[in-house]
């Protein structure tokens, strides 16, 4: 590493040869670090790997066969995979609670670690993408939703509003991560006309994609349930409850497994973040709960089959109770003061709150909306294995990805590469 | 000052991406706004079809003269049908004759069930092979819709609005005829409620639904 | 996880010495890297290998970029039409006429169903069935009929799966079926405008052009459209050779499809099979701009009603009661 007066001075000197070159040598490093690794490494690559090739396989049939081999319906239109994406699009904007300690209010440690939040938005907005992109029926006209080529709805379709800021917020990701990642890299200070701008940019659009992704369902008058103001707060809220749980035990799992620098403090602002959104979300849970049950009639309806069951159909009730249960016990495990000089206990919370929230976004949320049907037909839904297949290879791939960006990224950003590459 | 060629270049992919969508969006707005062109299908409105004197709306008439089973059979195990002035002619007519039971042959079977009319409220004491109007007046048995409008009159009228009884054909009398039913075609007059019936192509259980009977009775 | 001291970063196979190794092309680390990702690649190429059946089977390149019914020329469209036809005869072994049937001028179809007379037979749905090629073996229909309980209009009481004689003395009947709306919601949601109102008020559905998201099938209130789970399955002899592309064409595996009032017939001045099935003449149907037609006299004289009028979707389709 050259010092760092010098290196403004060489930047200036940088032309577009010097960046052909050194851009090359950038991803050849990259390359490598993505590659190499541990026996634990391989294995978790490999064992990823497999499960990815599961679910490649199952979609592959899924297209052939149609989608009768989900257990979707004409009631239950959308499953498991949607409920994936909604949630997984909450993971992606939950990064942002690490961008904005970081960039507005220059924490420390929180600006050492903010890279691990913004390519969790990378990984996650890949996910959200196949996810949609598997839930299709005809994945051959993928062509048709883009822009110029195809015939793209906009305004008046929510799904091209989303698919205008999913694929607009892995291109900001995309750039800061790529800019941050090359000027470490080089050795450079980087220039913050080159990526503050669009930090900030990042940070509204974090909002923006889960307000979207909730204004697809709540737009929708014909299904009561979902047709709540309340939805899109309730999503940004929960949304900041599993990003920072997921952030958490990564880090964590970075602490451990590389030499990569974890302040205390990135943890406890994140544990703190989670403190207020758990309840937040919990209020909002409870105050839909009262809104549905004391008014009673047909728009409680779904309410009542999702936490209770209804004439008899009762399949997603154990889900629901699971969820309350995971969320209420996370956010008992959070409030204690010192939760995080009790690291198993913080990581037992993250992953009941994790989880908590998966359920009551994917399997306690998008079903009900469908039960009963819009004519009160009861046709119940619980996924088959060909969905659990698929979505199982989806999180594999995108932890996978994860992985990898993080491989590239933690010796890049310790400084480690560069010995390496030098 | 100099800054690099490569970050102008790197800005510049940057700069395109945005100005990509912003012009997508734009194009799109633009395309949505287009005025319909003729040539392509999906603006094109078929010209309507020179006026041309309307077809007919033919009413299903009951065909033939009216016949009743008398029970027996003819050599080839036909039924062997009588017309009604065959009894008729010779016998006295019962005008408070309400019921088919109340007969000692002929007209066994018949369920009678249509208010509190009489045999003689329709039909014609002096021909039966005619009907009769309340007024007195014979018609044939092929303009019964006339008698039934006597009582029924919403349902004649709605009837003759197009929102009561079958038809087959268009709707559009300028292309094509149109066929209706009569009164008799879904109502027998001797016992006009419409009959139950079991209902056809009941709809497939779907996946991951249960029919619960209890839940309708 | 107690192997932190031997690294699990790239770092430690880096310091290891390999560094230089690692830097010839051919070194037998990169061997193993280049061997592992082959088979890798192999292996997913073999996960995805049920696609390449479909590929070859399903779809073909003219169908690939075949352009949005609304974009094709007249010729173009005949090309299409003729592609369609000879598909229908590879896939299903029969002849069949595919026509492209436009709206007509001055005409804007109406529906009425008078839930005195219906007495919830279901010939509607059935006749709906054959009419327009739907699969066989789930029974799909685009029309739904609801046994409601008298003395309330709340679909929460209603029920599709009485099997009973019918009319039950104490129910009525509902059949619903697509309403087509002047303000549809599964219009407005379509990503790809694979769906739009035409001008004389038929909903349609370009089946070539739509992706299968279902968006549309999440935001109809009417449980008006229906999604080729799979590949639709009729007896060659049992398939109405009378098609149109808007219509009743046997529809591709993965997209929606709906009730479009039989443009195919209507279009051509005929009356929709669903009404020409019903025995007891419950259903009305014609020209909403004709003040002579049957639809007009009824909207008229009966005080009809339209479902879920709260939700401002402004449907074609309207009920009434006999005094």
């Amino acid at each position: 590493m050259t010092p760092p007066d010098a290196e403004t001075a060489d930047a200036s000197r940088h032309d577009a040869r010097f960046h052909a070159t050194s851009y090359l040598r950038f991803l050849r490093l990259a390359f490598r670090l993505a590659t190499e690794g541990s026996w634990l490494f391989y294995a978790w690559m490999f064992v990823l790997t497999c499960i990815a090739l599961v679910g490649t396989h199952a979609w592959a049939v899924q297209v052939r066969d149609g989608m009768a081999v989900t257990a979707m319906t004409d009631h239950v239109s959308w499953g498991l995979y949607i409920a994936n994406f909604t949630f997984i699009v909450g993971l992606a904007a939950g990064g942002v609670m690490m961008v904005i300690p970081a960039y507005i209010y220059h924490d420390r440690d929180m600006h050492d670690t903010v890279i691990i939040g913004e390519l969790l938005a990378i990984a996650s907005i890949v996910m959200c993408l196949l996810f949609v992109v598997v839930d299709l029926g005809r994945p051959d006209r993928f062509w048709h939703i883009m822009p110029f080529v195809g015939k793209f709805n906009w305004p008046i379709s929510m799904l091209t509003w989303d698919v205008i800021v999913l694929n607009g917020y892995l291109l900001l990701n995309l750039h800061i991560c790529g800019y941050l990642l090359y000027k470490r890299f080089l050795g450079e200070t980087p220039d913050k006309r080159w990526y503050v701008p669009f930090v900030f940019l990042s940070i509204a659009w974090a909002i923006s994609i889960h307000t979207v992704t909730a204004f697809l369902y709540c737009g929708l008058g014909g299904r009561p349930f979902w047709n709540t103001a309340l939805l899109a707060p309730r999503f940004l809220t929960s949304a900041f409850v599993a990003g920072p749980a997921f952030i958490v035990v990564v880090l964590q799992i970075i602490r451990r497994m590389t030499k990569m620098k974890i302040g205390e403090g990135s943890i406890r602002t994140l544990v703190g973040i989670m403190r207020i959104t758990i309840l937040i979300n919990l209020v909002m849970l409870v105050s839909e709960i009262f809104t549905s049950f004391y008014t009673g009639g047909s728009h409680g309806v779904s309410a009542k089959y999702l936490f209770f069951g209804h004439h008899g159909h009762g399949a997603l009730v154990p889900w629901m109770w699971t969820s309350v249960t995971f969320s209420i016990i996370a956010a008992i495990l959070l409030m204690r003061p010192k939760v995080h000089e009790h690291l198993w206990t913080l990581d037992i919370a993250c992953v009941l709150g994790f989880a908590g929230i998966w359920i009551e976004k994917g399997m306690g949320l998008i079903i009900p909306g469908f039960i009963p049907s819009t004519l009160h037909e009861w046709v119940e839904y619980l996924p088959s294995a060909t969905e659990w297949k698929i979505t199982a290879g989806i999180w594999a791939g995108g932890l996978l990805i994860y992985t990898l960006l993080l491989k590239v990224a933690i010796p890049v950003f310790s400084g480690e590469a560069n010995k390496l590459s030098n | 000052m100099t800054r690099g060629i490569g970050k102008i270049a790197f800005g510049g992919i940057v700069a395109f991406i945005g100005l990509y969508f912003v012009t997508a969006l734009a194009w799109t707005w633009y395309s949505s706004e287009k005025r319909p062109d003729p040539d392509k299908p999906g603006q094109r409105i078929a010209e309507g079809p020179v006026p041309a004197p309307p077809h007919p709306v033919v009413i299903r008439q009951p065909d033939g003269k009216v016949m009743v089973d008398s029970g027996r059979r003819d050599a080839r195990g036909e039924p062997v049908m009588v017309a009604c002035a065959t009894c008729h002619d010779t016998r006295p007519p019962e005008p408070s004759l309400h019921s088919s039971s109340e007969l000692d042959e002929f007209h066994q079977g018949l369920t009678y069930a249509h208010g509190e009319l009489s045999c003689l409220s329709c039909h014609n004491a002096n021909d039966y092979d005619t009907l009769k109007l309340a007024n007195g007046q014979a018609v044939d048995f092929s303009a019964s819709m006339s008698l039934c409008a006597q009582c029924h009159g919403p349902q004649f009228r709605d009837y003759r609005n197009g929102s009561h009884g079958g038809m087959q054909g268009h709707w559009d009398l300028t292309r094509g005829g149109r066929t209706r039913n009569t009164c008799i075609d879904c109502h027998d007059p001797h016992h006009p409620a419409f009959p139950q019936v079991m209902p056809v192509f009941p709809p497939m259980p779907e996946r991951g639904e249960t029919l619960p009977h209890a839940h309708h009775e | 996880m107690n192997d932190t001291s031997q690294g699990c970063g790239s770092n430690c196979s880096c310091k290891g010495g390999g560094g230089a190794r690692d830097d010839s092309l051919f070194s037998r680390r990169n061997l193993l890297k280049g061997g592992a990702m082959t088979l890798g690649a192999a292996a997913f190429a073999k996960a995805l290998s049920p696609l390449a059946h479909w590929t070859r089977e399903e779809t073909s390149v003219e169908e690939f970029l075949q352009k949005h019914y609304r974009e094709l020329t007249k010729i173009d469209l005949e090309l299409v039409l003729k592609r369609l036809e000879k598909d229908a005869k590879e896939n299903y072994g029969t002849d069949v006429t595919i026509t492209d049937h436009r709206p007509q001028k001055g005409v804007k179809f109406g529906y009425a169903l008078n839930l005195s007379i219906c007495i919830g037979c279901r010939r509607c749905a059935e006749a709906c069935h054959h009419e327009n090629n739907h699969d066989r073996a789930t029974s799909n229909s685009y029309i739904r009929v609801l046994e409601m309980t008298k003395g309330s209009m709340d679909m929460e009481k209603g029920n599709v799966h009485y099997d009973h004689p019918v009319p039950h003395p104490d129910r009525f009947y509902m059949p619903v079926q697509c309403q087509q709306c002047d303000n549809p919601p599964c219009v407005d949601v379509c990503p790809v405008e694979a769906t739009w109102k035409e001008e004389d008020g038929i909903v349609v559905v370009d089946y070539n052009w739509c992706i299968g998201c279902r968006y549309c099938e999440a935001a109809c209130p009417y449980h008006a459209r229906r999604f080729n789970w799979k590949k639709p399955v009729i007896p060659k002899d049992e398939i109405n050779p009378n098609q149109s592309y808007l219509s009743n064409r046997i529809r591709p595996q993965g997209v929606m499809e709906k009730c479009t009032f039989c443009l195919h017939r209507t279009r051509d001045g005929r009356m929709p099979a669903c009404l020409e099935a019903c025995p007891t003449g419950a259903r009305v149907f014609g020209n909403l701009l004709d003040p002579h037609s049957e639809i007009r006299k009824v909207i008229d004289t009966k005080r009809v009603f339209v479902l879920k009028e709260e939700l401002g979707t402004r449907p074609s389709f309207f009920y009434f009661f006999d005094e």
